[in-house]
């Protein structure tokens, strides 16, 4: 596999993997450690200095393995593996849902007559041009407060972020549409959903495929600033960007609260993105060939 | 006090805050108010100066900037601790003279007491100040007057209704003198907020006095630019022997809003430039500070720490199931951790637990009790133990809080309280409220939630503005702007309040308020939570920064650069 050969996808993909595994586990993890995400510990809080924890690098004891949140109290441990559950499940669900509309709307787009062609590209020109963050916020805003927090934002970031996948969908149907096994299917009397089905689906495989694996990492960083603004999951679950958020008050008087959940973001993100490019040099055939 | 909008928010709305004022306070040589004068001082500011027209200032005491421009009947003494939750006779030359059992209280004004262009202050211009502040065209004031003067509750205002409030009266120039519908033994504190400053008539723009308000204290606008900035400067027809409780230092003053708390905290510590003479009055301390102080270090010298009474407290609907039920209430008051709570507002150094609805100040009549034990940590085996009692288990809430933690009333208080309470078997649903339109929620008993985050600040210290809106039946408003939450109504505790307000003497007042908030604490109407301690950091060459009893702020009428 030229893809395994790949350096930067190699560690990339570990890392990755390492990070899903985490999220996938955090209860098992949590539950090694001997603490849960929710807990207060106010005996490990210098009260009278705001409530840094006792002890160094942020109360790192035997028991909380990464210390402990400034302010309660509760085990960073846990926090950072429950938290990765849901930056990594809400950024997954989001660009699954991201690709499956993408997909939708940009073969219709690409196979469809001159009609539906120019009002769904209007559409993806919509959607791409709406100040994304701004109406996720308000959205999040208005929504009952008894739906389900975690898959309400996957909801809400792909259905605010599926323009590009539409667009690249729909330029790549165009091109494929031309070619002559696509003409011979047609000829041969295949309707147009098994056209796209059988002759195109597979041939936007590879820059579709590239496109999530840079969509992840993206919709991470969306999930963790909204968050960050106060309008993402609830407390009391933790999730990276809420961590970040309350951090911003503490990186002077606990540096470890902002190094934990800032710097296993970096990881993250790093590691997709080195996944993406990874996938990029072996699937792009314009890459593939560049001479050695 | 019906609308009584807790302090916290009206400070950010108005130029005045609460802030610390109570001991630690490092002066080196004696100060001398004689010789103080000069310099400018720089006051860095979060909360918008939106408003500066008197009529429209929602203060405790006055409030701090606003009390640079505005001279009122009475104002706040000034002294630091204890001592300073009294007020002092200002334009007027006593606390004033209650006659008919308090009905009724006169008012003798100084003969000395000029606005900035030169013109004597008289009783016309006071009641005239008044009557503005009941113009639906300039809202925002505290409501008390409204409720206590004769005969006032419908009027509108001297642009509608110019014959004015017919229950003030002004025999002479020097003389006035209102008429109330109830006895009101609280009038002198009432009187030191900016409704009681004097308006020249002459000079009233309506809702465009709002840009340069007529100064009648030692400092005059320069320059006003809303939610941005002010520039104060000496009005030279003020003088220190006709106002020896300002002693106005500063030549000039330069207030900058819109600033961040943390961006003003580091301003204050480092010191740089002209920040040597910056303060604030509504930027408290971030655990960044919180950690260098009490170290010894340079900072314990720049730091003000008061208490203004002020309590977090979780508000029962006990017209809601569970919370009817007398058995759940004390069930959570047993379970609640207080040393969680304290840590969510940030820590002991700036709230302190509390067991009492009223808070620690022998002003307000401070009684301590506690009815409902929870140790430092919570007893949730006896809340269980008296759930089990009445029969429930696998008990569902939920907490309706504020969606940031700005005033304290947001998640982090309400996961402390979540845990909390889970300690005792008993599971917490979080329904956050945009802090916006928080007080409209909860303030409706139509739409009231059942439990929710609250916060009450004294407009005086007094027990009365403390405990009337809170417990009294006839302060349930159904309109919207209710704060009687536990929507409480016993005709005893009312005919006892009314008692209360009839007496004149401060003390024998406070020592009724803290025997009827004890009396009202073993029904658990409400769990109260922690009470406000305030610090304050000012500028490295900032003098005299210390925070009087009132608001437990450093006053900045009182502050030198020099």
């Amino acid at each position: 596999m030229r893809l395994l050969r790949d350096r930067g996808f190699r560690a990339g993909a570990a890392v990755a993997l390492l990070m899903v595994l985490v999220a996938v586990a955090a209860p098992l993890l949590a539950a090694a450690a001997g603490q849960d995400a929710t807990t207060y510990h106010d005996d490990l809080l210098d009260s009278a200095r705001g409530g840094v924890p006792l002890g160094r690098l942020g109360g790192i004891s035997g028991e909380h393995w990464l210390g402990v949140e400034p302010g309660t109290g509760r085990d960073l441990f846990a926090r950072i593996v429950y938290g990765a559950q849901v930056s990594l499940g809400v950024a997954l669900i989001a660009t699954v849902l991201q690709v499956l509309i993408g997909l939708l709307v940009g073969t219709a787009a690409g196979l469809g007559g001159r009609w539906a062609d120019a009002v769904l590209t209007r559409v993806v020109d919509l959607v791409l041009a709406v100040p994304s963050l701004v109406l996720a916020i308000s959205l999040l805003a208005i929504v009952p407060q008894g739906w389900p927090r975690p898959l309400l934002l996957a909801a809400v970031i792909a259905v605010l972020g599926w323009g590009g996948t539409a667009r690249i969908t729909r330029s790549e149907t165009l091109t494929l549409r031309t070619r002559d096994y696509v003409a011979a299917a047609r000829l041969s009397g295949a309707g147009w959903f098994r056209i796209a089905r059988r002759e195109i689906l597979p041939g936007l495989t590879a820059p579709v495929l590239t496109y999530a694996a840079l969509l992840l990492p993206t919709n991470m960083v969306v999930e963790a600033g909204l968050s960050f603004l106060g309008v993402g999951v609830r407390p009391p679950t933790p999730s990276w960007g809420q961590m970040l958020s309350s951090a911003t008050t503490w990186f002077r008087a606990d540096p470890m609260y902002v190094l934990l959940p800032g710097g296993l973001l970096f990881l993250t993100l790093l590691s997709f993105v080195l996944v993406a490019n990874g996938l990029r040099r072996v699937l792009d055939p314009r890459q593939s060939e560049v001479l050695r | 006090m019906r609308r009584a909008l807790p302090v916290v928010l009206s400070g950010a709305l108005l130029l005045a805050a609460c802030d610390g004022g109570g001991g630690g306070q490092s002066s080196t040589t004696a100060f001398d108010p004689a010789s103080c004068q000069g310099g400018t001082l720089s006051v860095l500011n979060q909360g918008g100066i939106t408003h500066l027209d008197p009529a429209r200032l929602y203060t405790s005491g006055g409030g701090n900037i606003p009390s640079l421009l505005f001279r009122t009947l009475t104002t706040r003494n000034r002294q630091a601790g204890e001592a300073g939750a009294k007020p002092a006779p200002d334009l007027a030359t006593d606390l004033g003279t209650p006659s008919d059992g308090a009905k009724t209280w006169t008012y003798k004004l100084r003969d000395d007491v000029f606005f900035e262009d030169g013109t004597p202050i008289t009783a016309a211009d006071v009641k005239y100040g008044i009557e503005r502040s009941f113009a639906p065209e300039l809202p925002g004031g505290a409501p008390y007057l409204r409720d206590w003067l004769q005969d006032a509750a419908s009027y509108q205002g001297p642009y509608k209704q110019p014959e004015g409030i017919k229950s003030i009266e002004t025999p002479d120039a020097r003389t006035i003198v209102f008429k109330l519908g109830k006895p009101e033994g609280d009038f002198p504190f009432l009187a030191t907020a900016t409704q009681f400053a004097p308006v020249p008539k002459a000079k009233d723009k309506g809702a465009g006095y709002d840009a340069h308000p007529v100064s009648s204290g030692p400092y005059m606008v320069e320059s006003y630019a809303p939610k941005k900035s002010l520039i104060l400067v000496r009005n030279p027809h003020w003088s220190t022997k006709s106002d020896t409780l300002r002693y106005a230092c500063p030549d000039r003053i330069e207030v900058t809003a819109g600033l961040d708390a943390a961006v003003i905290n580091q301003r204050l510590v480092s010191g740089a430039g002209q920040d040597a003479n910056a303060v604030t009055t509504d930027a408290v301390v971030g655990p960044e500070q919180l950690a260098q102080l009490g170290t010894g270090g340079p900072l314990d010298k720049q730091v003000a720490r008061g208490e203004f009474p002020a309590t977090y407290y979780l508000a029962f609907n006990t017209r809601k199931a569970p919370f009817d039920n007398e058995k759940v209430r004390q069930a959570l008051s047993y379970a609640i951790n207080r040393t969680s709570v304290v840590n969510a507002l940030g820590g002991s150094t700036v709230a302190g637990a509390s067991t009492t609805f009223l808070p620690p100040q022998k002003a307000l009549g401070y009684t301590p009790y506690d009815f409902f034990p929870a140790g430092t940590t919570g007893d949730p085996a006896k809340a269980k133990a008296v759930l089990a009692e009445a029969g429930l288990t696998n008990l569902t809430i939920e907490l309706t809080h504020q969606n940031n933690d700005a005033e304290g009333e947001g998640p982090k208080v309400a996961a402390a309280v979540q845990d909390a309470f889970k300690q005792a078997g008993i599971t917490v649903k979080l329904n956050a409220i945009d802090s916006t339109t928080y007080r409209d929620v909860t303030g409706k008993p139509a739409t009231q939630p059942g439990l929710s985050l609250q916060y009450w600040g004294a407009d005086w210290p007094s027990g009365g503005p403390f405990l009337i809106p809170i417990f009294d039946g006839r302060q349930i408003i159904t309109a919207g702007g209710n704060f009687n939450l536990a929507q409480y109504d016993d005709p005893a505790v009312n005919s006892e309040i009314d008692a209360i307000n009839a007496l004149t003497d401060p003390a024998a007042a406070a020592q009724r308020w803290g025997a009827l908030d004890s009396k009202l604490g073993k029904l658990a109407l409400v769990v109260p939570l922690a009470h406000e301690k305030d610090v304050y950091l000012f500028g490295k060459n900032v003098k005299n920064a210390v925070p009087d009893g009132w608001r437990g702020t450093y006053d900045l009428a009182r502050v030198s650069v020099k």
